[in-house]
């Protein structure tokens, strides 16, 4: 008996679910459907051989901004950058005015439980090895899975061996 | 290792009672292969969800009962001594006592996690894996393993059931309980994730939080139970739900003896056996000991848990041991 009403309730709840077209994973705060053909509000924190930064043109380069500008066009998004330190970029997601951080972060990064930390990509160029890691704001999970699979899918994937 | 156990104590087991506990050491020790299995298959996907972690750490708690069952057949198996000249029979109430103190401090502890967590709006996250090749969410692998482990403890669970009863064990119809309601903590969880898949947050601490609070729930009733035993509470049937009838059938045994004016009987829970002492007023205000001896025998012919029994005559019957039960 019980078991049975086990059973109707998950499949109601996969009827309510279906009906409503939403897409699983979710973000509670709907980030990646508004960066989507919008702003992506990136923050970066200079690292050695990740990410560059030209203080007289106030222009981020390297192999991390080059991944961040990428996932960008392919949300047909502009990427509009801020420099600043790994605590001010936590604090910023956490508040809400970025959508996403990197720097030299690794996936042994202290920051987790007050951020969203990717899975580590150590194929990154430049990354010497190093499981990098991209900060996003906590519990976002459709910006996560989207982004994840965007890095899954980089053509620097699988060529690098670490 | 216990599959010979063929005695507790002074007593020695009927057929019955040695197959009820050979089939329950088999379903313990299925149990914990089976529990070891479902901690690892989580671990591989538990990930930022609050419910995951509540349901997994569940899982390990559940581990706790079924190590205390065995250790506690070791030392009840001895016969009494000097030393412990009951038995070790209260080796199994320890046990009982120290499953149910454990679930009561880490669900209570979970559930005060589970709660700031909502309090505070904190938004778990739960990533990707690749796999084969495919981006994907970590969620959906979460839902398949728990639909995959919820299957177990229904077997187990009814087969602890059944075995409970025939070996008045408390340990054993507890964990059997236990394990029956298991599929709400694996529901729950999935509820938890699928609510995180869709964007509600909060899902997941609220599932967490009903999980915790279904621990915290058990092991006020373990060790509630096992207290009461502990602090000699009249003999309970398995389930605690009434007073054992053996009282009565042994009271009404000496009734029915011609030199026996007036019956009582004090009976604790020692373990899965029971400590009887029987008080009788003979009625001409003196007793043959062949005829005590004789009810003595007869007593303990009544069943084997009432192994251990005294008769004693005296004058008037103790004041606790008649009238009706005061809670």
């Amino acid at each position: 008996m019980r078991r049975l009403l086990a059973i109707m309730m998950l499949m109601l709840g996969a009827t309510v679910l279906t009906g409503c077209g939403v897409s699983i994973p979710a973000d509670p705060e709907g980030t990646l459907d508004r960066v989507s053909g919008g702003v992506l509000r990136a923050g970066a924190s200079p690292s050695d051989g990740l990410v560059d930064v030209d203080v007289r043109t106030d222009t981020v380069s390297g192999p991390l901004a080059d991944v961040v500008d990428g996932f960008a066009r392919s949300r047909g998004a502009r990427v509009e950058w801020t420099v600043a330190s790994e605590e001010e970029l936590v604090d910023a997601l956490e508040k809400g005015r970025l959508d996403l951080a990197v720097g030299g972060i690794t996936d042994a990064t202290p920051w987790s439980d007050r951020v969203s930390v990717t899975r580590g990509f150590p194929g990154i160029p430049g990354a010497d090895g190093r499981s990098v890691v991209l900060l996003l704001p906590m519990g976002e999970n459709a910006l996560q899975s989207a982004l994840e699979a965007y890095l899954d899918d980089a053509p620097w994937q699988g060529e690098e061996a670490p | 290792m216990i599959s010979r156990m063929t005695s507790m104590g002074r007593t020695d087991l009927p057929p019955e009672q040695q197959a009820a506990l050979r089939s329950a050491v088999r379903w313990v020790w299925f149990t914990i292969a089976y529990t070891c299995v479902t901690i690892a298959l989580i671990a591989l996907v538990v990930g930022g969800s609050q419910a995951m972690k509540t349901a997994w750490i569940e899982d390990m708690l559940s581990l706790i009962p079924q190590i205390s069952f065995l250790i506690a057949l070791l030392v009840i198996r001895r016969r009494p001594t000097r030393g412990f000249p009951y038995g070790l029979h209260r080796a199994m109430g320890v046990g009982h006592l120290v499953a149910g103190v454990a679930l009561l401090a880490i669900g209570g502890s979970l559930a005060v996690e589970s709660l700031i967590g909502l309090l505070r709006g904190e938004h778990p996250a739960i990533g990707t894996v690749e796999l084969f090749g495919q981006t994907i969410w970590l969620g959906w692998l979460m839902v398949a393993v728990m639909s995959v482990i919820v299957v177990g403890p229904f077997f187990y669970g009814h087969a602890k059931a059944k075995i409970a009863p025939i070996l008045h064990n408390k340990v054993l119809y507890a964990d059997a309980d236990m394990a029956k309601a298991d599929w709400t903590t694996t529901v729950a969880s999935i509820v938890g994730v699928l609510g995180i898949g869709i964007g509600w947050w909060w899902l997941d601490g609220a599932a967490a939080l009903f999980i915790s609070a279904g621990i915290v729930w058990d092991g006020w009733r373990n060790a509630r139970s096992a207290v009461l035993d502990l602090m000699d509470q009249r003999a309970r049937t398995h389930d605690d739900a009434a007073p054992h009838p053996l009282a009565d059938r042994i009271v009404q045994l000496l009734r029915s003896q011609p030199w026996v004016a007036e019956a009582s009987v004090r009976m604790r829970d020692m373990g899965q056996v029971f400590h009887v002492e029987a008080f009788v007023v003979p009625r001409r205000g003196g007793v043959r000991l062949a005829r005590v001896e004789a009810a003595r025998s007869q007593i303990a012919g009544l069943d084997w848990k009432v192994q251990d029994v005294v008769v004693i005559p005296v004058v008037e019957l103790p004041e606790e041991t008649r009238g009706k039960e005061r809670p």
